[in-house]
């Protein structure tokens, strides 16, 4: 008995925690919060039946039809999150070696007269420490065990980041299939509109263990480890 | 935490040391930029997508995720993400998480199949899981539980799932949908070099000449590897030549130099071409590397009459007609086929001609020695006139024009001092002969010594985070063990019992249940409890509504454990709240044997627990009564698996020792100590070690206070021994805390960049020690053959050694058992977008991803939309044999196909495209085929 009224609480208090996500009926009816039940329709994003399709239709592409100099910019999802592209961008793909539509407004000497984003300082900035065949042998300038970077701003565009659309994407508009609870948090004042990613920023907190982000020789022995190793067996 | 300029100079002294010209901000707007993120934690973590393996460092506030950015200290990506691994800030954030267990009840509360679900105490959930695993072992023994497993696990996770599937319920039907994804790449390692994994590292990206992309979108599918890519190519834009072969255009081709559209399933005959023409004018131009090869190489062959992977004659399903005649039509070729006049020219060395009848035997991975005259006459068809005849996929292509683009691929892998790097994933791998296609590509490199060289090697690209760390190396597969040992070799089950103290003979040797397997096992009726884990088997596989059915309509208990609610959760039976990737502690193995690791950012959601909890709270249920008494034969396994309870009392345990106490909270175990003074720990949440500020109320019905022990590092560590010392080391666990990543092996404290390399592989340096040669193929698998011909092995010759050697297979091409016709008259491809990942059960649910992409659409030629009288936005039926879905037309898309191929990708659940798909495989590697059945198109 005792352990059937206990269900019952967990029942009532479950469903009570579940109201996010048991779909229209319960939000229809929110005084009839503590539905017991959750049909299988209302779970995840497809809210029509699994097993026939005559009724289940895709939610409609409908990418913004603004110019791209007339349209309004989309806030940046957080703090230097790439920022998506608010303008129709018919003609412009696909990016090709000799055509690069996005750079003739974006570049950051154009981009003020043509009210575009300007690319940030991040893009003109070489990460890439690369390495060389040096007597026949591989090396790389930095040392991965020590996470080393090598850090190079310059004035031109870098190639790595030639594929604007692999981290800008048009969007469309609508209700979106469910809501995101993630709360955007800047740590500058225009952070919602521009990069501020650059300079010491790039390297900020990149010890990520402190004082002792570097590896010593008890790391490496691995001492203090009694289920590391198999004690003699091979296979 | 307003850091001093001296303190910010010494926290990141390596970037000071390595020419920081960019950072000539002054310090008083360091320290104010400081402060604006004084309450942000940043930290190190791997990215949760493809298996590029990308590092990002996570910004947390107050209990949260508020930022992601690119790692600049990762090698892999350097500072930079693709549009998925910035939006990681996202994924745990949609509002339909699932926050508690949703079991389906009838009207009187209890377990109702037909019911509808309530949210029920985790309690609850295990009372039904163990009644219903008790159900079915008493059904079918072992055999009868099943785990949809993933390489989206943690290591942690895998590990934790394998060794209790393996060692406690001695089932060996687990497996990952990395089946779908990587297996006939693994087979291909296997046959080719006997151990798993590539040779090469991501550094061939920046010291090769050539980038040939086969069948493989990166420019969508592995963004960071094509920017790198990109960066190389417009480095040195007339030296690097980019070659895109690909079914259809899509944004790999938008860079490349050549484009070569071929028609599916042909790359196997391309590939011979090369290898033709390597051979064929070796005698002229001295091209193949002789020394190289007679030190390395030997050629080999197998049977080709290997069927299809579809159902064979007399299985339940298919005697119980639950497959219709259309289904029949292509489920019959399995079991024989008529050899067509595309094929026949391919199949005459092997003793086939176009017309005859070819009796197919269940797939084999068998395999022989043959002569390389031999293998010269595998090849000898393949000529410029008949490959061009075959391979030409765009009929709008003038073929002279196709001919003079098939010399020069030829031409640039064998130019001399050219190197070459050859990438694929899914086009080479999802493939009814893909385990075929894997060894031809390593026949070119090589035969040119252009392979585990920098900057030269074909390289299996991985799909999954972990498909390679995980699923592979871990070995959640039916048939492996940790570091690639085999459940069927009684010396690697011995090694496993012993490492995990369990008594010998406790482990199954019959390891057939692949997830296909496992999905057909379901509908005959044999499994009777299946638990899904980090992935969507119920979206994600072909022939899909064969398993939606069998799972809804036949008596067994489906379990789905996950973030949010997909396909397979509302199949499912009982639903689990999972924690996600940023909500527990974890490691990654990527596509260049990159181990990362990270730690908990943030606690879980609702009463989600990690899978890791999920598992071990599950072996508290059982005990060595329950697990280790004698089982009858069941399914494929023929013998009794032999009771080893009085073992166990001889080792010490008792009949109701619990599986918890000897498998997960064992003395060893427990070793591992929690300690807030590990630099490794410190601040940081470990819901799982000490329980957290949630008070879950777990799985005996009282609030969890943790297990009281540092239990991912147990599990990582008892993991890595498998590996170390037999060329998989994995180093310590805290080394990877502190570094972004080392490649496997990693021998005294050093990563590995090219395997069999003697210069950079430490295993390859020793195994060469005395021949001086300059590469070791080490891995132990398949290394001692019988002779043969093209059309048999000779069983009476003697198995001869093949140590340290690789192999170059002779494959010729073959059909597809499904082809366009006239009934339905175009190829359907499916595959991934950028913006989403898999099932798109994580990347939907972000505003920025959903938006980007927000339906599946059905990609075609404008000329195909024409003449079906299809509007470009207008919806169509996509229909095959098996199914039918809706999707609206795009003929101006990223994806630009052919005259006669649809693209539709799978992310999306309103089109269920794998209803319509076929669920044939490679029958050596048992990886579905998603890339080609075929459909007839019209207006909806």
């Amino acid at each position: 008995m005792k352990t059937k009224s206990k269900i019952t609480i967990g029942l009532v208090a479950a469903a009570l925690l579940m109201v996010g996500c048991v779909g229209e009926s319960v939000k229809a009816a929110p005084q009839k919060a503590v539905t017991k039940t959750v049909n299988e329709e209302s779970l995840g994003l497809r809210k029509t039946d699994i097993y026939t399709e005559d009724a289940t239709i895709s939610d409609k592409t409908e990418y913004r039809s603004a110019q791209a100099t007339t349209s309004s910019k989309i806030q940046r999802a957080f703090q230097d999150a790439p920022p998506m592209i608010p303008h129709d961008t018919t003609g412009m793909l696909p990016i090709k070696t000799d055509d690069n539509r996005c750079i003739t407004c974006h570049m950051p000497e154009i981009a003020g007269s043509m009210g575009a984003t300007p690319i940030p300082v991040s893009h003109f900035t070489d990460f890439r420490p690369k390495g060389k065949m040096v007597n026949g042998k591989f090396e790389l300038p930095t040392d991965v065990m020590k996470n080393e970077v090598a850090i190079v701003q310059e004035d031109k565009l870098q190639n790595a980041r030639f594929n604007c659309s692999a981290c800008h994407a048009p969007q469309s508009q609508g209700n979106l299939a469910v809501e995101n609870t993630f709360e955007a948090v800047y740590t500058s004042k225009d952070g919602a509109n521009r990069s501020n990613w650059s300079g010491g920023k790039l390297t900020e907190s990149l010890d990520t263990v402190g004082n002792e982000s570097f590896i010593t020789k008890d790391d490496i022995a691995n001492k203090n480890s009694p289920a590391g190793a198999l004690g003699g067996s091979t296979h | 935490m307003s850091l001093s300029r001296r303190e910010f100079l010494k926290s990141s002294a390596a970037a000071s040391a390595a020419a920081a010209i960019g950072m000539s901000v002054p310090a008083e707007l360091e320290a104010a930029a400081n402060q604006a993120e004084g309450d942000w934690r940043w930290d190190k973590a791997a990215c949760r997508f493809c298996g590029t393996g990308c590092g990002i460092m996570m910004a947390t506030k107050n209990g949260k995720i508020v930022a992601v950015k690119g790692d600049p200290a990762a090698p892999v990506n350097r500072g930079l993400n693709c549009i998925k691994g910035y939006f990681n800030a996202k994924i745990m954030y949609g509002a339909d998480r699932l926050t508690q267990p949703l079991l389906r009840v009838g009207a009187d509360g209890k377990f109702d199949k037909k019911g509808k679900f309530v949210p029920v105490s985790w309690q609850r959930a295990y009372d039904e899981m163990e009644v219903h695993i008790k159900k079915a072992l008493k059904h079918g023994g072992p055999e009868s539980v099943a785990v949809f497993a993933s390489g989206q696990y943690t290591i942690m996770e895998g590990y934790t799932a394998l060794k209790m599937m393996k060692a406690g319920f001695r089932s060996n039907a687990i497996d990952p949908n990395a089946r779908h994804c990587m297996a006939s790449a693994v087979v291909g390692f296997y046959q080719t070099f006997g151990v798993d994994e590539p040779s090469g590292c991501y550094d061939d990206i920046e010291l090769t000449d050539t980038i040939v992309s086969w069948g493989s979108n990166m420019a969508e599918m592995h963004p960071i590897l094509w920017s790198r890519v990109t960066d190389r190519k417009l480095s040195n834009p007339d030296r690097v030549k980019v070659i895109s072969i690909q079914t259809y255009t899509h944004r790999t081709s938008d860079l490349a130099d050549t484009e070569i559209i071929f028609s599916p399933n042909t790359d196997g005959a391309l590939w011979n071409y090369i290898a033709r023409e390597i051979v064929m004018r070796d005698d002229a131009e001295k091209i193949i590397d002789w020394d190289f090869v007679k030190k390395h190489m030997i050629f080999a062959a197998g049977p080709v009459n290997i069927g299809y992977g579809l159902r064979r004659e007399g299985e339940k399903s298919l005697k119980d007609g639950k497959y219709s005649a259309k289904e029949m039509e292509i489920v019959s070729k399995e079991m024989k086929t008529i050899v067509s006049k595309k094929e026949g020219p391919a199949l005459e060395p092997y003793g086939y001609k176009a017309g005859d009848t070819m009796n197919h035997q269940a797939g084999t991975l068998a395999h022989w020695e043959i002569s390389y005259e031999d293998y010269k006459k595998s090849v000898a068809p393949y000529t410029l006139e008949y490959t061009a005849a075959i391979v030409k996929g765009d009929p709008d292509e003038n073929v002279e024009v196709f001919k003079e683009k098939l010399q020069q691929l030829a031409n640039l892998y064998i130019e001399k001092g050219r190197k070459v790097v050859s990438f694929w994933t899914m086009g080479m791998n999802q493939h009814t002969r893909g385990t075929w296609v894997n060894t031809l590509a390593y026949n070119v490199h090589f035969l040119l010594n252009k392979q585990a060289n920098p900057g030269d090697g074909a390289f299996s690209l991985t799909g999954q985070p972990s498909a390679c760390g995980t699923a592979r190396e871990v070995g959640t597969f039916t048939h492996r063990l940790p570091a690639d040992m085999m459940v069927e070799n009684p010396a690697h089950r011995k090694i496993a019992e012993n490492k995990w103290m369990i008594p010998e003979g406790t482990l199954n040797a019959v390891g057939v249940q692949h997830i296909m397997k496992i999905h057909r096992d379901i509908e005959d009726g044999l499994v009777k409890f299946a638990w899904v884990n980090v992935c969507n088997p119920y979206q994600d596989s072909a022939s899909a509504h064969h398993w939606i059915k069998a799972a809804r309509e036949m008596d067994n208990f489906i379990v789905t454990s996950d973030g949010y609610p997909g396909i397979s959760a509302k199949v499912s039976d009982l639903i689990l709240p999972s924690a996600m990737i940023y909500e527990k502690w974890g490691a990654y193995g990527n596509a260049e044997r990159r181990t990362q690791h990270w730690r908990q950012q943030v606690l879980p959601v609702g009463d989600a627990m990690s899978d890791t909890w999920q598992w071990v709270e599950l072996s508290k249920r059982f005990t060595v009564k329950d697990l280790w008494g004698e089982w009858a034969p069941s399914g494929a396994r023929k013998e009794a698996l032999p009771s080893v309870i009085e073992k166990a009392k001889a080792m010490g345990y008792s009949e109701n020792s619990t599986m918890f106490d000897i498998l997960f909270a064992n003395k060893t175990a427990k070793s591992y100590q929690l300690d807030q003074s590990d630099a490794i720990q410190k601040g940081y949440d470990n819901s799982e070690g000490y329980g957290d500020s949630r008070n879950v109320v777990g799985s005996d019905g009282k609030v969890f206070k943790g297990y009281g022990f540092f239990i991912q590092k147990y599990l990582f560590e008892e993991y890595a021994a498998f590996t170390r010392g037999h060329g998989h080391d994995l180093a310590p666990f805290n080394m990877y805390h502190k570094v972004r990543g080392l490649k496997w092996p990693v021998v005294d404290g050093k990563e590995t960049a090219w395997r069999f390399n003697a210069k950079y592989d430490p295993y390859a340096a020793k195994a060469t020690k005395e021949s001086g040669n300059s590469h070791a193929f080490y891995g132990q698998i398949a290394k001692a053959l019988k002779f043969g011909t093209l059309s048999g092995m000779d069983a009476k010759t003697e198995q001869k050694s093949l140590a340290n050697k690789a192999k170059i297979f002779a494959r010729p091409y073959m059909d597809p058992p499904e082809m366009p016709d006239a009934a339905y008259d175009t190829w359907l491809c499916t595959g991934r977008v950028l913006e989403h990942w898999h099932s798109g059960t994580m990347t939907m649910r972000v505003p920025e991803l959903y938006r980007a992409v927000p339906e599946a659409l059905c990609y075609m030629h404008p000329t195909d939309a024409k003449n079906k009288d299809l509007k470009q936005g207008g919806l169509c039926w996509v229909e095959s044999r098996r199914g039918k879905v809706k999707a609206r037309v795009e003929t101006r898309g990223r994806n630009r196909p052919p005259r006669g191929l649809v693209f539709v990708p799978w992310f999306d659940e309103k089109v269920f495209i794998n209803k319509v798909c076929l669920d044939a495989t490679c029958p050596m590697s048992k990886q579905t085929d998603f890339k080609k059945c075929a459909v007839k198109i019209y207006k909806a």
